[in-house]
């Protein structure tokens, strides 16, 4: 208990003393080069637009519904062989690299590990300025020093970092304009994911499911930094409905007897139950909702130091945009103690509803291998697809020598968004087999440390792999599957012209025919190719983009490219 | 005698009247002055990651972690001196205890291993680590011996993440990890 308290202290500590620094442009951290073209104002009504702009990509994830379905048709099934690379730029840090590009105006902002961000030429990949963000003494990350992109609003773009410090840059000279101290990195918090600014707030959440920190979600004013509200991912009363089932009706084994003594002995754990929220939310401006994943309990393992559901791990939660008030949850996994938590952004689209017949619905691809398909008016769930991989001895619970359960701990789809193709009715995820044995042990809480109970393995002698999987989210079947040579991570884009752009940790970057899976064309970028595609058109030209920077979870070989593909 | 050293430390550690070089030297009396340890269960600190360093001596004066000699010596400490001194010796060059190479049977034996539980999702490629996270490579082999050893049995409690990770792995396969990191 008195740790606790003392947890709680330090992060009330820590939200009154969030300090807002404005104008601390620090010149030496900007390396400034030729300024080139003249970047409009990112304005609400542009952002409104994203779905049908066909020249920017203006969100992490396309659009705020997060379809990542590009409109252009330019590059398309029947001239997608002669893609070629346009241009290749190469940036300061060769490592893990998850950025999501953004494209304005023709001029590009990409980040990378440690938190860098660099505006370029879209037309020739020129650096325009370099951002390198001074991180403090400690940063906290479980999977990599990653960055996944920046939020534009206005004439800014946002950057979140690795020591927890939410930071706006002029867009034009990347000099600082503010920064805001988000949360405290000895407690284990950090910031990894891209932004999403919408009707002048910036809205992030928090990494440090893995350190015991509590979870939330937030809106900055995107104009001074001032924290305008936070939702506590984590509720004081976290308990639930001891539920016994998952989404998909199967039993999770609980021993709710002994959870309910623990209970009365411990009280509820909200204070140090995780639930991070590290990938975009989606945004409905019609009914000024947005929706989120919330990702694994603390300690990831060990459920007997954390009696109940642990609510809001493991779900997709809805908020009223303005006041950041809960509005309805669904939880896949209650007490999850496998890590199989919900990550890849919700994606907002029209499905199949209960009754047939069309309706406004939240898809989300699970760690467990399932796109789960929401009705947005309630959160509630509608059907589940067909597992898209292997399922074998689940709901098993871990043991002090652990017990091999598929899928692994990293999925499933992991944090990789997927794509979707509102035409064809169909969602695009990456899936990742890597068999695991679960291991449970038992520690207190360690003041922001890595805190696991127990520990997730690779099995070493079973043969890992991935693949790509068009989902169709009206009926849950599985359109089509192409297997890949390694487990994926990463991200997709789907385009108008028919296709479905992904990459693999062997450097190989492959245009799928949205129809049918049929690959069309590949590349060897040199290095994994684990980071979501964009597209954009200037001067008439559509380009295909991604970065080749490798991935730290999965070890694959690291890079620093970013690489704009052409057709002519 | 470790008695009338510690309580000699303690004295020369109210620290608020030194330079930082002046209370560097005093940790160079066990951790090298020229960044060798004098014995081989200290650990190498020139070169080590900043924000490693400041959380080792937090812990220290906290309590998580428990040692005899660092334990009153961070006790004297301030947050500030803590800082200071880790950005100092993260600034020094990383000494080379010349350790051989692991032979290719134990390096692929301990990469497999390292794969299982994901040693360099935190650790990095290099084993060079960042920030809040120790760079192990070229790290005396006795001191990770000892320290993966202290995990296993959480006599080094300050954390439990690696004390899990170091009993879901075999023992065999810790010693020829240990043997890997230590001659790269």
């Amino acid at each position: 208990m008195k740790t606790r308290k003392r947890m709680g202290y330090s992060f009330a500590g820590a939200l009154a003393l969030a300090v807002v620094t404005m104008g601390t442009a620090s010149s030496q951290e900007v390396k400034s080069a030729v300024k080139y073209g003249d970047m409009n104002t990112v304005t609400q009504d542009l952002l409104n637009r994203a779905e049908s702009d066909g020249n920017n990509f203006l969100l992490t994830n396309g659009d705020y519904w997060q379809r990542r379905y590009y409109p252009n048709t330019q590059i398309n099934t029947a001239n997608v062989a002669r893609l070629h690379p346009a241009w290749i730029f190469q940036t300061e840090v060769k490592e893990s690299l998850e950025t999501s590009p953004l494209i304005i105006n023709g001029v590009m902002y990409v980040t990378t590990s440690f938190s860098h961000v660099y505006a370029l030429n879209a037309r020739t990949g020129e650096e325009l300025w370099h951002y390198k963000h001074k991180l403090g003494p400690v940063t906290t990350f479980c999977c990599g020093p990653n960055n996944r992109g920046v939020a534009a609003y206005g004439d800014m773009v946002y950057l979140a970092t690795l020591d927890s410090k939410l930071v706006a840059l002029d867009s034009k000279t990347g000099n600082v304009v503010w920064t805001a101290d988000v949360a405290d990195p000895e407690l284990g918090y950090s910031e990894t994911m891209a932004p999403t600014a919408v009707n002048g707030k910036i809205l992030i959440g928090t990494n440090g499911g893995e350190y015991g920190i509590r979870g939330f979600l937030r809106a900055y004013d995107a104009k001074t930094g001032k924290l305008l509200w936070n939702f506590n991912t984590i509720p004081e009363n976290s308990v639930g409905v001891w539920a016994e089932k998952d989404a998909t009706g199967r039993d999770m084994h609980r021993d709710i007897a002994a959870e309910k003594a623990q209970l009365a002995k411990s009280g509820d754990p909200f204070k140090t139950l995780g639930g991070g929220v590290w990938q975009n939310p989606a945004v409905d401006l019609e009914t000024n909702r947005i929706y989120f994943m919330v990702g694994n309990p603390s300690p990831d393992l060990d459920g007997s130091v954390r009696p109940g559901d642990n609510l809001y791990t493991d779900s997709l939660v809805s908020l009223d945009l303005n006041t950041g008030q809960y509005v309805c949850h669904f939880q896949y996994i209650a007490h999850d103690i496998w890590d199989l938590d919900a990550v890849s952004p919700a994606v907002i689209t029209t499905v199949t509803g209960k009754d047939g017949k069309p309706t406004k619905g939240v898809i989300h691809a699970g760690k467990t291998g399932h796109v789960y398909v929401h009705d947005a008016k309630d959160c509630s769930l509608i059907r589940f697809s067909e597992a898209m991989v292997p399922q074998e001895n689940m709901w098993t619970l871990p043991t002090k020598d652990g017990a091999r359960m598929l899928p692994g701990a990293n999925g499933g789809v992991e944090w990789s968004p997927m794509a979707t193709n509102p035409v064809l009715g169909l969602a695009y995820a990456i899936n990742l087999h890597q068999p695991m044995t679960y291991h449970v042990a038992n520690a207190p809480y360690p003041q922001g440390k890595l805190w696991l109970g127990g520990a997730f393995k690779v099995i070493p002698s079973e043969e890992q792999w991935g693949n790509v999987t068009a989902v169709d989210y009206n009926t849950g079947k599985i359109r089509w599957q192409v297997k890949t040579p390694q487990p994926m991570i990463g991200g997709v884009l789907a385009t108008a012209g028919g296709l479905v752009f992904t990459g693999e940790g062997n450097g190989l970057f492959k245009a799928y025919d949205a129809e049918t899976g049929s690959t069309l064309w590949k590349f060897q970028a040199g290095a994994g190719v684990n980071a979501p595609p964009s597209s954009y058109t200037v001067d008439g030209k559509q380009y295909i983009v991604v970065g080749a920077g490798g991935n730290v979870q999965l070890d694959y070989k690291r890079g620093n490219a970013i690489i704009a593909f052409t057709v002519d | 005698m470790l008695a009338a050293a510690l309580f000699l430390l303690a004295q020369v550690f109210p620290l608020h009247a030194q330079s930082i070089e002046e209370k560097a030297a005093t940790c160079g009396a066990c951790h090298g002055e020229a960044g060798i340890p004098q014995e081989k269960t200290t650990p190498i600190i020139w070169g080590q990651q900043e924000g490693y360093l400041y959380l080792q001596l937090r812990d220290f004066k906290r309590g998580m972690r428990k040692n005899q000699k660092m334990s009153p010596i961070a006790e004297a400490l301030e947050r500030e001196d803590m800082l200071a001194l880790a950005a100092f010796f993260a600034k020094k060059s990383w000494p080379s205890l010349e350790q051989p190479s692991a032979s290719k049977d134990v390096a692929t034996r301990a990469l497999t291993a390292i794969s299982s539980v994901g040693c360099t999702g935190c650790h990095l490629d290099q084993f060079q680590g960042d920030a809040s996270v120790p760079r192990l490579a070229g790290q005396s082999r006795e001191y990770l011996a000892k320290t993966i050893a202290d995990f296993r049995t959480r006599e080094r409690a300050n954390n439990p993440g690696m004390s899990d990770l170091m009993n879901a792995t075999s023992q065999d396969d810790l010693a020829t990890i240990t043997e890997y990191l230590a001659g790269r």
